[in-house]
């Protein structure tokens, strides 16, 4: 890894990261702002929801009432969804443009010939893109830890709340796994942004919709939302080691695979 | 291990079944500056792009101050500098970031001085974003940028374009200062005029071939001559027809021109026997020899 490089990504990538944080954590408040006044009118909501099919209150990841009388039911399920899809998208748009805007912004022909090996330049680019998504969690967690803090009606467990943070972070750092797979499929170097963002929204509808279609239950396995525990208020929700595996291992294979391919690949400006 | 800086052997790149490149052998030695000339396409780029570890080749191999361009490739660029035909530097950098940038990929002592010595030299303004910058300036932190570690071999990929004659000049006297304190050139251009007054030896390249390598001078004193004749009389242009006439021009007048190579006797011989008026043997232009081998 060469450090002139982070911490020039790490620079360029500043304002992006900034405007993602404060936008996921201006959503996070707004939401947790509404948590006491939810938690006072518990019978109407609760009439309320009994009126909502129960397909729909799946499809918003409300499988279980309790889960929504708890202040970490409700942050997970009412804010975990910003920081799983608008962080799932922000790390996929950064991940498909690391590598791919110097060659489509014809800055490629200046990085690749100093004195630095493609892995170098490569292992620069996933270190700077794994500190913005580290940095994006880091900073959105603290904020909903705070409102949590500030709008509790009882104890909950912090140990829960790490659980799901690190899931979310998971989830964040397999699709900028997956951001990075695609830039080196591209033969022509240009922006993937709108097709990376599609990736994304594609699979959180697959996970959503085979949620609340039995026929297409099966097809919810092929989504990495599927494999996020969200049942937060469970006595025994930790990290399960499947669903390690297969967020750790798909990200390292994509991100090799993608080493392999970008050591390989002609780079054109 | 080779004493030549740069030395390809059989360098061939295909996309698919159309050939970029094709068995190109170059060897330049050390403290030379070599001209690599081609119309566009040619193959040039193709070329440069393998030696800078840009692309990869099909076949063949290349090193650069004996080592393999492909293994070791860090080394080499800690020791060369480049300049890409396309000028295009970070646009959200000021042109001292972007330089600062450059050259702390390098261990230079008094790198802040070298930047301010060599942007001096180029009337570059530091402060300015580089998104802001005209071609010719961006050219200008393209040539800066490439010279901050002084390499002991520099690149040149189209360098002059976008630059304007004063600057040019300037660029040219820095070049050949740094080529006299043993920096090795190889310089990349479709410019015959530059080649010819810059470089001291030349590959020409065709459709991704190296067709001739050779000394500038000798190129011009090849047995090439631009032959003129003027007959007494109104004459077919066919009327030289003898072994090494090519491009025949029929002129003003009774005048006939032609690229003559062959041995001179052979042709006044042929002429003798002719009612001519007027002969101009002269030696062909750069631009003559190349079009010459191009057509």
């Amino acid at each position: 890894m060469n450090s002139n490089l982070f911490l020039k990504e790490m620079q360029k990538n500043a304002l992006s990261l900034g405007l993602w944080m404060a936008i996921i954590s201006l959503l996070i408040i707004l939401t947790m702002s509404v948590f006491r006044t939810f938690m006072d009118n518990q019978a109407q909501v609760m009439g309320m929801l009994s009126l909502i099919p129960k397909g729909a209150l799946q499809f918003k990841g409300i499988s279980n009432f309790n889960t929504l009388w708890s202040v970490l039911g409700f942050y997970a399920v009412n804010n975990v969804i910003y920081m799983m899809l608008l962080g799932s998208i922000f790390a996929v748009v950064l991940s498909s443009n690391i590598l791919l805007r110097e060659e489509y912004n014809k800055t490629a022909e200046y990085l690749l010939t100093r004195p630095l090996t493609r892995s170098e330049i490569f292992f620069s680019k996933l270190a700077a893109l794994f500190m913005n998504v580290f940095l994006l969690n880091l900073f959105t967690a603290f904020v909903g830890l705070i409102c949590i803090e500030v709008v509790k009606n009882g104890p909950f467990s912090f140990g829960s709340f790490m659980v799901l943070s690190v899931y979310t972070l998971l989830l964040n750092l397999l699709f900028g796994a997956v951001g990075l797979f695609m830039s080196t499929l591209v033969k022509r170097p240009r922006p993937i942004t709108t097709f990376a963002i599609g990736i994304v929204l594609t699979l959180y509808f697959i996970q959503t919709l085979s949620k609340i279609t039995e026929s297409i239950s099966k097809l919810g396995y092929l989504s990495p939302f599927r494999y996020v525990n969200m049942d937060v208020v469970s006595t025994t929700y930790r990290l399960e080691f499947p669903n390690l595996v297969y967020f750790i291992g798909i990200s390292v294979v994509l991100t090799g695979v993608s080493l392999f391919m970008y050591r390989r690949r002609d780079i054109y400006t | 291990m080779s004493s030549a800086v740069i030395e390809t052997r059989n360098l061939s790149k295909f996309y698919g079944k159309s050939r970029g490149i094709e068995n190109i052998n170059l060897e330049v030695s050390e403290g030379e500056i070599f001209g690599f000339i081609g119309p566009n396409g040619a193959g040039k780029s193709t070329t440069i792009r393998i030696l800078m570890n840009l692309i990869f080749p099909s076949g063949g191999n290349a090193s650069i101050l004996g080592m393999d361009v492909l293994k070791e490739t860090k080394a080499i660029k800690h020791r060369i500098g480049y300049i890409p035909s396309d000028a295009n530097a970070y646009s959200f950098m000021t042109v001292s970031e972007f330089l600062n940038y450059c050259i702390r990929f390098y261990r230079v002592p008094e790198g802040e001085k070298r930047i301010l010595e060599l942007a001096g030299q180029f009337d570059l303004d530091l402060s300015r974003k580089v998104a802001e910058l005209s071609l010719g300036n961006r050219k200008k932190v393209s040539i800066v940028q490439s010279l901050l570690h002084s390499p002991e071999l520099l690149i040149l990929d189209e360098p002059t374009t976008g630059l304007d004659p004063l600057m040019q000049s300037v660029f040219f006297e820095l070049l050949r200062s740094e080529n006299r304190k043993g920096m090795t050139i190889f310089f990349s251009s479709h410019i015959l005029g530059e080649v010819q007054e810059f470089c001291k030896r030349v590959a020409i390249i065709k459709e991704g071939m190296i067709i001739k390598t050779e000394d500038i001078d000798t190129l011009r004193k090849r047995q090439l001559k631009k032959v003129s004749v003027e007959f007494s009389l109104p004459v077919d242009k066919e009327t030289l027809d003898i072994t090494g006439i090519e491009n025949l021009i029929q002129g003003p007048g009774n005048t006939i021109s032609c690229m003559y190579s062959g041995m001179i006797n052979d042709l006044v011989g042929f002429l003798s026997g002719k009612n001519i008026s007027n002969l101009m043997i002269e030696e062909p232009s750069l631009d003559e020899i190349f079009m010459h081998f191009y057509k």
